[in-house]
């Protein structure tokens, strides 16, 4: 019927202790005597009253009838005041498991307990005993949460995201290295190809950075969340000088590019992903201890706060350095906007938002390319001043202000909806144990 | 008729556990259609594939249990084309409405799992009324929340009929906050008031998995609407399918339990890392729904007197209950059973897997005392070892302790000596098939200190074979005054019944016919089959099915005879004590079966 646990005395076989050994060197030696005393706690629990059992067998075999009278002396000199002691101590494991009465009489019936065997206890069934059991046994005082443990360290593992988490950022240093190597040697459709196959490489390290590690969103982003990405990524490698056209009156002449933010960029997906890891790691173990989801709530705000912070400070200083060893142009505090933009977003998508992401993602497109077409707009006759609020905001503080305001617009409200949702505990749920292996498909 | 066959990782799979049983039951009453719903518990399972279906089996419809832990998109894509191109085709969450109902349901439900919780201790130690169904004393509180349960439960069905996307609502945190509330609302129990956030989000999960089935599409007019009786072959998560038709087309529902389902979680939470609040909850859950079942169910059937002792325990009516003994087959063992002899005196056999729960040990001892008295005496064990290292393990223990305690014998000083107590496997050279095993023997010994129902005593009993067995689970019921019992661990008793058996061969002759005249009464297949047949028209004579379409002919015009007289009768006719008990007449009311017997006959005629 049900398999044994593992509690004392399930029937085993006899590999521990030597009383098997005693008893059958007992049996062997010679005849015992009927009453001689016998070691193991099973030889207390055979009912001497019912040796041959309810089988309504009507002539008894007279050997049965003597061993049952002669037994029956021993166990009464032997037989202890409370028969229920040590049944309860042989079980005190599952009654100190048990939530319920029922649990105690499922596994004292796979144990063996049997109604009959019950009677011996003074109880009318099983579950009556059961019940005497799990009042008797105190529960185990204030029992300690043990959950699931927080994942244990997994060096191995880590390392391999996080190399491959380099691996865009060192595709990109290379084709910048390249490019300015190769500067004269080469003329420009040799130049544009290897511009081309460093920009492949980069695409194809993204993708395998995202595919394993904290920022794997196991096909929970979508095709639509994946445009947005690389409409932002784009329009900073060519938003700044489309503008600058657009409202020159163009667009006409050599694009004058800027990559040195998304130099920044690449490089900032390793800090990127470890935010992304302290997060998910604190996160968890706070949600081991804690007792009540405001709690929990409570406790995961700031958290989210100082893994936003972190990467913004570590992608501020690439963007420096990218900035400092490349130079060039280039928006970069639109570059930082976005940075923190695609963290928020791909949090949420790992969590189990990815609508909202989307969303986000989508408003900060919608918003940079809106500038570029109402300056076109302007242009119409009649519509100049659909032109007026971009020619504003670029004569004040530059080409760089739309990407910024775009992307940090759409950060802001993404941050304001990351602290609401990612702080419920259903959300933590949903996210893989970071160290579980990697999940290179 | 149609019968819909509901079952929980078994039949059509081909490596389901009651398969077997759920095979005969559609072979034999084939003159019934069948609809299978099945449920799979693995993938491995749903990639095996299906044992090959007769023909009466008219559709299957399966369905994973065991998708829980993936994130499960709902059913609804968003709503309007600009939502679904900026968020990219994500699954729409409820709207207001069906949150606030999904929110009250699911409160309820966890009110009355925390409050069954909490009455654990308490109704338990108020005792047996309870259990045998009167008025207990916090009885009140226990119907109250029964009536939240089925409230919620329903609500919860009727909601994933209507809008689907249950699982994203219970993984969501509305449900973990509806849980967290239930479990801090006063009048829960201490276990349930400790719980940790960790453990609502496991409990949210596990009922995501045990509702699984109220989000399936099965209950339409032409799924679970169209059949005339639903059969689920287990409790638990087959049986819920089988609630919800009979809440949705008024359809019956038979529940066979040859394990109960409410019991075997039990022993199954023991293995799992879940905490103990956790496992309060289930526990609560799974003890409420099977009072459900049993409440809801028409007839509750099962294979003996421990399992319908649980189903009591768990509030089912007395008179709802019926035992259906496994069938097993039996003309195998025919030869040997009407051969009439009672075999050979000097030997005992012992037939089965060889385990620690069998215990040989114990057997091993009671034959040394057996060999005291009859020197001439010998054992045959035959069996396999349990697969596994284990296994071989026990079985080289039981070696070893049979070679310690029985040195090998010879006939004088030149042969070769062999060991009284002999390991053998079937399909040997000394034992080609398992009735040879029997035969063997003159008395068949069971010694285990475990046993559900044991199938190896009722085969002894089919080869007309004395036994001797120890007082473990079915074994007194299936024995019942055909052969010797001793209790379990009682290796003198074993032997003294041993012998006494081995020293009378009359009487082993007529224990024996006693046990084969026994069993063949009781554990055929036939009998099995009959009783599914005489209870399926019983079923289906209360509660008679009329479909519109049925009672008009091609041209739309009413078809005579279509409806039988009764059904022009007030009231319900059919159903047990349903008569209006003014009007009933005195010949009458000696038992509703007759009338039964009467409307079967009349309105019978389609099944």
């Amino acid at each position: 019927m049900g398999r044994p646990t593992e509690v004392s005395d399930a029937p085993a076989a006899p590999s521990t202790g030597g009383s098997w050994d005693l008893r059958s060197r007992a049996l062997v030696s010679g005849p015992s005597a009927a009453g001689e005393p016998e070691p193991g706690p099973q030889r207390d629990a055979a009912d001497p009253a019912g040796a041959a059992g309810p089988s309504g067998v009507p002539a008894r075999a007279p050997e049965i009838a003597r061993t049952a009278s002669a037994r029956r002396l021993s166990a009464s000199r032997r037989g202890p005041a409370d028969p229920v002691k040590s049944l309860m101590h042989r079980h005190r494991e599952l009654c100190e498991r048990a939530v319920d009465p029922l649990e105690v009489a499922a596994g004292l019936e796979a144990h063996g307990v049997t109604d009959r065997t019950a009677a011996r206890y003074r109880h009318r069934d099983v579950f009556s005993l059961a019940e005497e059991l799990f009042a008797r046994v105190p529960g185990v005082a204030a029992n300690p949460a043990t959950g699931p443990e927080a994942p244990e360290r997994d060096i191995a593992t880590r390392a391999a995201w996080s190399l491959r988490a380099l691996l865009p950022g060192a595709a990109c240093l290379a084709t910048v290295g390249a490019l300015g190597f190769t500067e004269g040697t080469l003329e420009g459709r040799a130049r544009l190809a290897v511009a081309l196959a460093g920009a492949l490489l980069a695409a194809a390290g993204l993708a395998l950075a995202l595919r394993s590690g904290p920022l794997h969103a196991e096909g929970r982003s979508s095709g639509a969340a994946r445009v947005y990405g690389c409409w932002l990524l784009g329009y900073v490698l060519y938003g700044e000088p489309l503008l600058d056209q657009v409202l020159s009156g163009g667009p006409e002449g050599p694009w004058d590019i800027t990559p040195a933010p998304l130099l920044g960029l690449a490089l900032a997906l390793a800090p990127a992903t470890w935010c992304a890891h302290l997060f998910s790691v604190h996160a968890q173990r706070r949600l081991i201890g804690s007792r009540a989801l405001e709690e929990f709530a409570a406790g995961v705000r700031p958290l989210l706060f100082g893994a936003i912070a972190l990467h913004l400070c570590a992608l501020a200083g690439l963007l420096y350095l990218a900035h400092l060893g490349y130079g060039g142009g280039g928006a970069f505090a639109g570059a930082a906007a976005l940075g923190v933009l695609l963290l928020l977003a791909r949090l949420l998508t790992v969590h189990g938002f990815p609508g909202l992401a989307a969303g986000g993602l989508a408003f900060a497109c919608a918003a940079e390319a809106l500038a570029p077409a109402l300056v076109l707009a302007g242009r119409l006759p009649g519509l100049h001043f659909l032109a007026r609020p971009v020619d504003l905001l670029v004569m004040t503080s530059g080409t760089g202000s739309v990407p910024a305001i775009a992307c940090g617009g759409a950060a802001l409200g993404l941050l304001v909806a990351a602290t609401v949702v990612l702080s419920r505990a259903s959300a933590h749920t949903t996210a893989r144990p970071v160290d579980e292996g990697p999940v290179v498909a | 008729m149609r019968i819909g066959l509901l079952t929980d990782g078994g039949y059509p799979h081909a490596n389901g556990e009651s398969g077997l049983w759920c095979d005969r039951l559609v072979r034999g009453l084939a003159q019934h259609e069948f609809d299978l719903f099945a449920l799979s518990r693995s993938a491995e399972q749903e990639e095996r594939g299906w044992v090959p279906l007769p023909i009466q089996v008219g559709r299957v419809r399966t369905a994973p249990l065991w998708t829980a832990d993936e994130d499960v998109p709902g059913t609804r894509a968003p709503r309007g084309l600009l939502a679904r191109m900026v968020t990219g085709g994500h699954a729409r969450p409820y709207g207001r409405r069906e949150r606030q109902r999904f929110t009250a349901h699911l409160a309820a439900l966890a009110a009355s799992v925390c409050a069954a919780g909490a009455a654990g201790g308490e109704r338990d130690a108020s005792g047996g009324e309870a259990a045998a169904g009167g008025p207990g004393g916090d009885g009140r509180t226990s119907a109250t929340a029964d009536a939240r349960f089925t409230q919620g439960l329903y609500g919860l069905a009727e909601l994933a009929r209507e809008h689907g996307g249950l699982t994203a609502a219970l993984r969501s945190e509305t449900a973990v906050r509806v849980l967290e509330a239930a479990c801090r609302a006063p009048g829960t129990g201490r276990t349930v008031q400790t719980a940790t956030v960790p453990d609502l989000l496991a409990f949210a999960r596990e009922l995501d998995r045990v509702l699984r089935p109220l989000s399936f599409d099965w209950y339409d007019e032409e799924g679970l609407g169209a059949v005339d009786l639903c059969h689920a072959t287990s409790g638990g998560a087959a049986a819920l399918p089988g609630l919800l038709a009979k809440r949705f087309f008024g359809v019956p529902l038979l529940v066979t339990e040859y394990g109960v389902q409410l019991r075997a979680h039990y022993l199954a939470a023991t293995g799992t890392e879940l905490n103990a609040p956790v496992r309060a909850l289930l526990a609560g859950f799974h003890g409420r729904l099977a009072t459900e079942v049993y409440r809801q169910a028409a007839v509750v059937t099962q294979g003996n007197a421990h399992a319908r002792r649980w189903q009591e325990r768990c509030g089912a009516e007395r008179e709802k209950l019926r035992t259906v003994h496994p069938g097993m087959e039996s003309e195998r063992f025919t030869a040997l059973g009407e051969s009439g002899d009672s075999g050979p005196d000097d030997t005992l056999v012992w037939v089965g897997r060889i385990e620690p729960a069998k215990d040989l040990i114990a057997l091993l001892h009671a034959f040394a005392e057996v060999r005291k008295a009859e020197p001439d005496t010998r054992l045959r064990i035959i069996g396999a070892p349990a697969p596994g290292p284990e296994g071989a393990a026990h079985l080289a223990h039981c070696r070893a302790l049979a070679a310690q305690l029985f040195p090998d014998e010879a006939t004088d000083a030149h042969a070769v000596g062999d060991n009284p107590v002999s390991f053998e496997d079937i399909g040997g050279a000394e034992v080609p098939e398992l009735p040879d095993a029997y035969a063997a023997g003159g008395v068949v010994v069971l010694s285990s200190v475990t046993e559900g129902f044991p199938a190896g005593l009722v085969e002894a009993m089919f080869c007309g074979r004395a036994t001797v067995s120890t007082d473990v689970g079915a074994v007194v019921e299936v024995i019942g005054g055909t052969g010797l019992v001793v209790p379990p661990r009682n290796p003198r008793a074993l032997a003294d019944a041993c012998l006494a058996l081995l020293r009378d061969p009359e009487r082993r002759a007529r224990l024996g016919a006693a046990a084969r005249a026994r069993a063949l009464e009781l554990f055929t297949v036939e009998q099995n089959l009959a009783a599914f047949r005489g209870i399926y028209l019983e079923l289906i004579s209360h509660s008679p099915v009329r479909r519109e379409a049925e009672a008009v002919d091609a041209d739309g015009g009413p078809r005579p005879f279509a409806t039988p007289p009764e059904a022009h009768v007030l009231g319900p006719w059919a159903g047990p004590g349903a008569a209006p008990a003014g009007r009933t007449p005195s010949w009458a009311a000696a038992g509703p079966r007759t009338v039964c017997a009467g409307a079967r006959g009349a309105g019978g005629g389609d099944a």
